[in-house]
């Protein structure tokens, strides 16, 4: 090997060297220069959106929800609002196992093993997520003792929250319904993306009622609360100064007056059947009672099958809402409609009709209820005494079209919008309504015509629609319609008494109230003795009715008080008060509560009556500083012997001079 | 000067004035790295010293220790142990492959009483000695083209294929692209360059399809479209990014990152640390850490050229090579320029076997340095 050779090698490979190192070095450079470059892109150029994303990440918005709306009667009174509820939830993404889960929170809170097997089946089938309620309406006790320990407890939380109350518990259930959690159907309406405020275990929907009906204004907006969580979601921190608020539901208020409905409800006792009353200035319903009714805060709690069962299964329906959804026949309380109808045929109200018991037509014998017969009759007789042969030979003269014309007049066979679900609008018989409705006998017989004139046959009405035609009368002047929700959220909704004008002369109107006031008033009425207020010279006028609910055909006595329950007659009355300036009107429906609505019905209708009166200023007034009346002092004295004769031509003075016939 | 003290034979010997030949430079600034990543670990830990911190730390000091020591090691004794290394090296690997450790699917470690070692990381450094021995017996003419080149190609291929069937592609890719450079810096020709360039970018196709694991062609994919399965595969090069790029100009603050503090970025405190420190320190916290890079990169260089030795100038020049790979392959990785390959951004990262392979390799660096003058005269032939 020459040594220059060797030399020149060296220095030609340290040349080389030194070259790539060089350029390895600049390599090196310009990868680090592109990383820079990279970094300029990330940290200047798009800094903005991966801030954003990383505050995303960072943090989380739990979900509040908002106290729902209250309602409230008329007055202002809450008779649905929300009081705070403490529960423990269970999320199924941050437990390993029901099981131990479970068993842990049963420790802590001691469950049985159907609520256990429930709960593990909720468990298992809520979405993730979406955490459960295990235990709700838990004492503060029990929430401090269970929240305590939940920090060991993965998965489970001490939450507190609102729960729905009835303060009024039954008295509201079938117009307010309840809430409860929402159900799979439910959600599915929702579409594929519900609102996440609709998962939360606190919410509940609106199940019936208004609480169904103004869901979406009671509801509210849930709002956020903003916390900062970790990659696996659990809170690191809270951050109250980025909350979002939640919006609350509007607050509904009714045209329902509490004291009426409580004392409404409280009258029925375990009677079944309903009771409405209305303003007959403005169409407001101050009262909507069903009986019997069910509590609503155990559904809104959620009730157990078996006391659903139980609610199902009683013959007296409670879960049954018998002021809109049952509808009856409305017996005798039909007759001033169809005296109306008369008028308006041209019947004169003096044409006498001879009632002698029972009548002799198209070949069967059709009978008053009073066996004995009521003798000759006016218009107004009639109606005092309920005549059914009256009006079995007017209905028959003046022909069914004419009834129902003035039927739906005075507001049968319809529905009104209230603004909640459920009305059923009953039956207004007529030709043109047999003919499509009555497939097996489409022709209206003249038979159909005599047994709808006393209110049984091709017509049946609910309790609603009964009060607002008393309404209509007692007004005299509009075809008033009902008003239920008085506002939501603070506005107004239309009162009731934007409407027509009744398509009736005011006289005829006149004339049948006169006949109402008799049936209260007049020692004869058919309810007079129970019709007495007791209220200084405030007076109601009143309409009695029963409802056939089987043929008597084969039976000894249309008197049924010694039949079981659910074969008596339905018990009806509808009045209202006072007489000389109609203020509120009253309707009674008293299912299977025996003949004559006189019996059930009207001792009922004057007790609510009475506390409607008594709530209102200008009528208390009037009670507690009578009118000066030197010449009849004994007008005050209603409880006394009744001096009908002068009360009633005081009482009446917008009706037409009649000449009175009986005493 | 002590230069002229130098020049008495017998004086560069003594290790007082070895250690004083020692490029302290180049140890501050290792220092530098491996205290911003104590800084960060402390930061990631919630402001504590555990559990990361402390042991980085600790880790450190052994290991600056150790690479003092082998910078006092003769760069002959360094020459003549390398192809032993080497072969120790070549059989672990092989001895992986029949009895190693299984962890997470992968085999890559072996037990050897109370210690595990990875071979796989003394294969870093073996190459790179065995590579610079191999050259320093070469003429520059034979370096650039010669048939003698299919030694150092095996020298190469052997470990890698081994490495690869572990399988361990991200340390694959490092001892090929090390070996490559250090066969660059040997002087090979540009024309084989450019063919084993483009062959290998012609392989990649058939190689990510066929020979891949699942789990490694998801990675690949996933780095080409990372926005595809965010809170799958994708989640790790999103999580990055968004750690990254949020930090902005001048970052959230010491212990304020929250895609770290909170978990959303994964890996954080070991292969996902820049990102980490990004967040915090913004982007000038990035330029100042990697200049620190770039300048134990240019003196490590430096370092290499001034050595007297064709196998000085080689091995240092390798190690640098593998640092620099470490430092862009990681930054890459972490800004979703490259897939994720377990790659640790060196002395930053959390984590001791690729600390002490660093730092032998600086060791080594170390060692030429000091004895940059010395004269391996036996080179020529030795294997031939």
């Amino acid at each position: 090997m020459e040594p220059s050779i060797f030399f020149d090698e060296v220095n030609e490979r340290q040349g080389v060297f030194h070259r790539r190192a060089f350029l390895l070095g600049g390599m090196a450079g310009a990868g680090l220069l592109a990383m820079t470059g990279r970094l300029v892109a990330l940290q200047l150029v798009q800094a903005n959106r991966y801030q954003t994303l990383s505050a995303s990440n960072q943090f989380n918005f739990r979900l509040r929800p908002p106290p729902r709306g209250r309602i409230l009667d008329r007055n202002g009174v809450e008779i649905a609002s929300n009081r705070p509820d403490f529960r423990l939830t269970v999320s199924r993404d941050e437990i390993s196992n029901v099981e131990t889960t479970l068993d842990a929170v049963s420790r802590l809170l001691p469950m049985d093993d159907a609520r256990r097997s429930q709960l593990k089946r909720e468990i298992s089938n809520s979405p993730r997520f979406v955490p459960v309620a295990v235990a709700d309406g838990l004492t503060w006790e029990e929430f401090a003792r269970v929240n305590v320990r939940t920090p060991e407890l993965r998965g489970v939380n001490a939450d507190m929250g609102e729960a729905r109350v009835y303060p009024y518990g039954g008295a509201f259930a079938h117009v307010i319904g309840y809430v409860s959690k929402i159900n799979k159907a439910e959600l599915d309406k929702e579409g594929p993306n519900p609102e996440p405020l609709l998962l939360h275990p606190g919410f509940r929907i609106g199940k019936q009622g208004v609480e169904k009906a103004l869901d979406q204004q009671l509801r509210g907006k849930a709002g956020g609360q903003k916390v900062e969580v970790d990659a696996v979601g659990r809170v690191v921190r809270e951050d109250p100064e980025g909350d979002i608020k939640a919006v609350p539901g509007k607050d509904v208020q009714l045209t329902l007056d509490a004291d009426i409905q409580a004392r409404a409800l409280e009258v029925m006792g375990d009677e079944s059947g309903a009771i409405v009353v209305m303003d007959c200035r403005n169409g407001d319903l101050l009262c909507m009672v069903s009986s019997p009714s069910f509590d609503a805060n155990r559904f809104a709690s959620g009730v157990s099958g078996a006391e659903y069962r139980a609610l199902m299964n009683y013959e007296r329906k409670p879960l049954l809402d018998k002021v809109m959804t049952g509808t009856y026949p409305p017996g005798s309380t039909f007759k001033p409609t169809v005296a109306l109808a008369a008028l308006s045929a041209g019947v004169d109200p003096e044409q006498r009709v001879h009632c002698g018991g029972s009548w002799y037509w198209g070949g069967r014998s059709w009978r008053c209820w009073k066996h004995g017969g009521h003798g000759s009759q006016t218009m107004h007789d009639a109606i005092k005494n309920s005549c059914d042969i009256y009006f079995y030979q007017t209905a028959l003269r003046i022909g069914p079209d004419e009834i129902a014309k003035a039927a739906h007049a005075v507001g049968f066979g319809q529905i009104f919008d209230i603004g909640i679900p459920g009305q059923k609008k009953g039956v207004v018989g007529s030709r043109e309504w047999k003919r499509t409705a009555v497939k097996r006998e489409p022709k209206w017989q003249p038979g159909d015509s005599v047994s709808y004139g006393i209110g049984q046959g091709y017509v049946a009405v609910n309790a609603l629609q009964l009060a607002v035609m008393t309404s209509r009368i007692a007004n005299s002047k509009k075809a008033l319609n009902p008003r239920l929700i008085k506002s939501v959220g603070g506005v107004d909704t239309p009162p009731g008494d934007a409407a027509p004008d009744l398509p009736f002369p005011p006289e005829h109107l006149a004339y049948v109230r006169g006949a109402m006031v008799a049936v209260a008033n007049d020692t004869s009425g058919t309810a007079y003795r129970q019709s007495q207020l007791g209220l200084g010279d405030i007076q109601m006028a009143g309409k009695t009715g029963t409802a056939q609910v089987r043929s008597y055909a084969g039976l000894a006595s249309r008197n049924s008080a010694h039949y079981e329950w659910k074969f008596k007659d339905h018990n009806l009355f509808v009045a209202f008060a006072p007489v000389d300036d109609p203020r509120y009107a009253v309707a009674v429906i008293v299912e299977h509560g025996g003949l004559g609505g006189a019996t059930a019905g009207a001792p009922r209708a004057r007790e609510v009556m009475r506390v409607a009166l008594l709530k209102d200023p200008e009528i208390r007034a009037r009670i507690e500083k009578p009118l000066p009346l030197p010449d009849v002092p004994e007008a005050v004295d209603a409880e006394g012997a009744a001096p009908d004769q002068p009360t009633v031509a005081q009482a009446a003075p917008a009706g037409p001079p009649q000449p009175r016939t009986q005493g | 000067m002590t230069a002229s003290a130098l020049t008495r034979p017998g004086e560069r010997e003594r290790v007082s004035i070895k250690l004083l030949e020692i490029d302290w430079r180049l140890g501050i600034l290792l220092c530098a790295i491996a205290g911003v990543g104590a800084l960060m670990l402390y930061s990631i830990a919630g402001s504590s010293w555990e559990p990361w911190a402390d042991r980085h730390l600790i880790r450190f000091g052994l290991c600056f220790i150790v690479m003092l020591v082998l910078a006092l090691v003769d760069l002959r004794v360094w020459f003549l142990s390398a192809y032993p290394v080497y072969v120790m090296g070549l059989l672990l690997l092989v001895a992986v492959e029949l009895v190693g450790h299984n962890a997470l699917g992968a085999t890559r470690w072996l037990k050897l009483g109370p210690f595990q070692i990875q071979p796989s990381e003394i294969m870093k450094i073996g190459v790179v000695l065995a590579l610079a021995r191999f050259y320093h017996g070469v003429s520059a003419k034979d370096a650039r083209l010669s048939w003698k080149l299919l030694i150092p190609a095996a020298l190469i291929g052997a470990p890698v294929l081994l490495v690869a069937h572990q399988p361990d592609l991200g340390t694959a890719v490092l001892i090929t692209l090390t070996g490559a450079g250090v066969m660059f810096m040997a002087g090979l020709s540009w024309r084989v360059l450019a063919v084993g360039a483009i062959g290998a970018l012609a392989a990649i196709p058939p190689f990510v399809l066929f020979v891949l694991h699942d789990y490694q062609r998801n990675r690949i994919l996933t780095f080409l479209d990372p926005e595809k399965d965010p809170s799958g595969t994708g989640y790790h090069i999103l999580q990055s990014k968004i750690a990254l790029g949020s930090g902005g100009l001048m970052g959230k603050g010491y212990g304020l990152g929250s895609q770290s503090q909170l978990n959303f970025l994964p890996e954080k405190h070991t292969d996902f640390i820049f990102a980490t420190f990004a967040e915090e320190f913004g982007f000038l916290g990035c330029l100042g850490l990697l200049t620190l890079y770039a300048g134990v990169i240019v003196i490590a260089l430096r370092i290499a050229s001034i050595s007297h030795s064709h196998f000085g100038r080689l091995s240092a020049a390798g190690v640098t090579c593998t640092f620099a790979l470490y430092v862009l392959i990681n930054a890459a990785m972490v800004m979703g320029l490259a897939p994720v390959v377990g790659i640790p951004m060196p002395l930053l990262s959390y984590g001791g076997t690729v600390m002490v392979t660093v730092m032998i390799g600086f060791g080594l660096v170390m060692a030429v340095r000091v004895h940059r003058y010395s004269e391996i005269s036996s080179g020529r032939g030795a294997l031939f």
